[in-house]
């Protein structure tokens, strides 16, 4: 009696411990939800009944503010971060998976070293290289820097799924008739394809939110959407009804993104997890 | 039509000896069981003529061609994994198809193919599963399957059966064993247990660090083995081996027993080996030693006595309603027609 009403309270306090930081996680996000279908009057005061309103959206595509733009160059950006790193990264994690490499370790480690540098420590000598060869404030910079930034968490993640794949099934396809080729299109690629889906979205999103590249090497044409938003100031102040719609248009699609991969980030994780 | 020949093959990794020199003919449709301990070498070989391994030195021809330079896909050779080796992704039909599909075998062609294949091995209610929801019995049908689907020049078989449960190893045994004879294809199969080897095999080649110790039908290796090694490795129980010397056609025993009569020449120091099934055990005084039991084992369809004097322990096999108790005092006499000597430091066999 006594244990299970011990185990009740312990329970109870746990949810009430969970409530407290889902509150303090969800508000602002909250706070972001409502005032995005406020008017900038309604913003100021805290009410939390009030006539909505859709027309932050149309404002933030409108003159001045031109979203649009940023959210097309961020789509571009990210999209095609992904399209050429995800492939490249595959190969390489299956030539380092599969191929014993001369100084193999040393260049995994190299790869994964390069994370180790903290960004604000290269994005000046970024700076100055793009401005030589003519890359800042254009997208094909951006998508450079973000692969730059991407490769080496692809890599070791697609790898961790290719280490997976016994290596009799693979031996087995080669005497069934397959070239090596035909082995990693019919058997690898199907094999991984939860690991190289997870490790793709996860370099969407990394593309998508990168924050500290984007403001130094952008300035007009292929500006970002999370620099975008600081674009949302006027003498009034700042205008909190169109950046909570802007920050509604960037986490919208990761949000999606999230539901759609929940399963295979779960498996993704925990394959890479166990060795 | 297909034989399998092996010129000095060898394989080396680095210090490490795979395969010694080794060279080794395949008869065209035989049934060749290479028998070994873990790391003999057998693997390696087999691995080789898959073309899974690449030799260090030496050919490895399959028909009249020479494939050390042929990719597996292209030396038209079936193999059964250890572990299988299915696509979890692929259902049962699509398993045993991929062969067939990989090859460009036209579309109309395969259904029937993968049909027949399915139901030698007894498949055919589950060919639209994923291999995940099957039994390991039936994983390892699937391999076959996948394996006789295409009618290649060679089947290699890894060790096929070593993750299945003992029960259904012997089913497995048995299967195998007709379909070999129905397919009547060269089959290069691998195994560290000697009674898959005795019970499936036309030949033998049983191997020890990288070198053939002894190639023959399985009569003869467990009848005729060529030295210590084979002798020891072969037979359950292990063949007795006892250390000795020949004095006077008599072999004595260290320890000075008397234990049989021989004709061998004299010599100082010696082993001999003899069955368990080749020693006789009576009522003491009846036989040619008596000896006290160190432990008796019914194994239901027969009894395993050993006996025990001075250091030396010897295994006979008795009658199934033979009951003896330890400390029971027997009578041995060895079977002076089934005794193999052999040279302890060379371990080679010693005859005449």
């Amino acid at each position: 009696m006594s244990a299970g009403r011990k185990s009740r309270i312990g329970s109870l306090v746990r949810i009430v411990l969970i409530l407290f930081a889902a509150f303090v996680m969800l508000v602002p996000i909250a706070w972001i939800f409502l005032a995005a279908f406020k008017t900038h009057v309604d913003v100021y005061q805290l009410k939390l009944f009030f006539t909505p309103t859709l027309g932050n959206f149309g404002t933030v595509f409108e003159a001045p503010f031109f979203l649009g733009v940023k959210l097309l160059n961020s789509t571009v950006v990210a999209l095609v971060t992904v399209l050429l790193a995800i492939p490249v990264a595959t190969m390489a994690a299956y030539s380092f998976s599969r191929f014993r490499l001369r100084g193999e370790t040393a260049m995994l480690v190299a790869i994964l070293a390069t994370q180790f540098v903290p960004a604000v420590v290269i994005v000046l000598p970024f700076f100055v290289m793009f401005r030589d060869l003519g890359f800042l404030d254009t997208r094909v910079g951006l998508v450079l820097v973000n692969l730059a930034i991407v490769m080496p968490f692809a890599i070791w993640m697609i790898k961790g799924f290719i280490d997976g794949i016994p290596m009799d099934t693979e031996e087995a396809a080669m005497v069934d008739g397959s070239s090596r080729l035909q082995v990693i299109r019919n058997i690898v690629l199907p094999m991984a394809a939860p690991g190289i889906l997870t490790a793709g979205i996860f370099c969407f999103i990394i593309a998508w939110n990168e924050f500290l590249f984007a403001l130094i090497l952008t300035n007009k044409h292929a500006v970002t959407l999370p620099i975008g938003l600081a674009l949302f100031k006027a003498e009034e102040g700042d205008l909190w009804n169109l950046l909570s719609a802007a920050g509604i248009i960037i986490m919208v699609p990761m949000f999606i993104l999230a539901l759609v991969i929940r399963k295979y980030f779960v498996q993704g994780m925990t394959m890479g997890a166990v060795r | 039509m297909a034989e399998i020949t092996l010129r000095n093959l060898t394989k080396r990794w680095g210090d490490v000896v795979g395969v010694d020199d080794q060279s080794l003919h395949i008869r065209d449709r035989e049934f060749l069981v290479l028998l070994g301990p873990s790391g003999c070498g057998k693997t390696t070989t087999m691995r080789m003529i898959a073309g899974l391994e690449e030799p260090t030195a030496g050919e490895i021809w399959i028909g009249d061609r020479m494939v050390n330079h042929d990719l597996p896909k292209d030396r038209d050779v079936a193999m059964v994994f250890q572990n299988y080796g299915l696509y979890p992704h692929m259902s049962i039909f699509e398993n045993i198809a991929y062969p067939l599909r990989v090859r460009q075998v036209p579309a109309d062609q395969i259904r029937p193919r993968v049909e027949d294949a399915a139901r030698k091995v007894e498949l055919t209610d589950l060919l639209d599963r994923r291999p995940r929801a099957l039994s390991g019995g039936q994983r390892q049908r699937v391999a076959l399957a996948r394996a006789i689907v295409r009618t290649p020049k060679v089947f290699l078989m890894d060790e096929p059966l070593s993750n299945l449960d003992a029960k259904l190893r012997v089913t497995m045994r048995a299967e195998l064993k007709h379909l070999s004879r129905e397919l009547a294809t060269t089959t290069v199969y691998v195994t560290h247990d000697q009674i898959e080897a005795m019970t499936l095999a036309d030949r033998v080649a049983v191997m020890r660090d990288g070198i053939i110790q002894q190639l023959g039908t399985p009569d003869e290796i467990y009848n005729d083995p060529a030295n210590l090694f084979v002798a020891g490795f072969i037979g359950s129980p292990a063949m007795n081996l006892v250390a000795g010397s020949i004095h006077g056609g008599e072999f004595v025993a260290d320890g000075g027993t008397r234990l049989t009569q021989v004709a061998v020449n004299d010599r100082d120091a010696v082993i001999l080996g003899v069955r368990a099934d080749d020693i006789r055990i009576s009522e003491p005084g009846e036989g040619r030693i008596d000896v006290p039991i160190y432990a008796f084992e019914n194994t239901g369809d027969s009894t395993l006595l050993t006996a025990q004097w001075d250091s030396q322990r010897i295994i006979a096999r008795g009658d199934r309603h033979l009951r003896k108790d330890q400390n029971d005092v027997v009578s041995i006499t060895l079977n002076p027609e089934h005794l193999y000597f052999f040279d302890p430091r060379s371990g080679s066999r010693l005859r005449g």
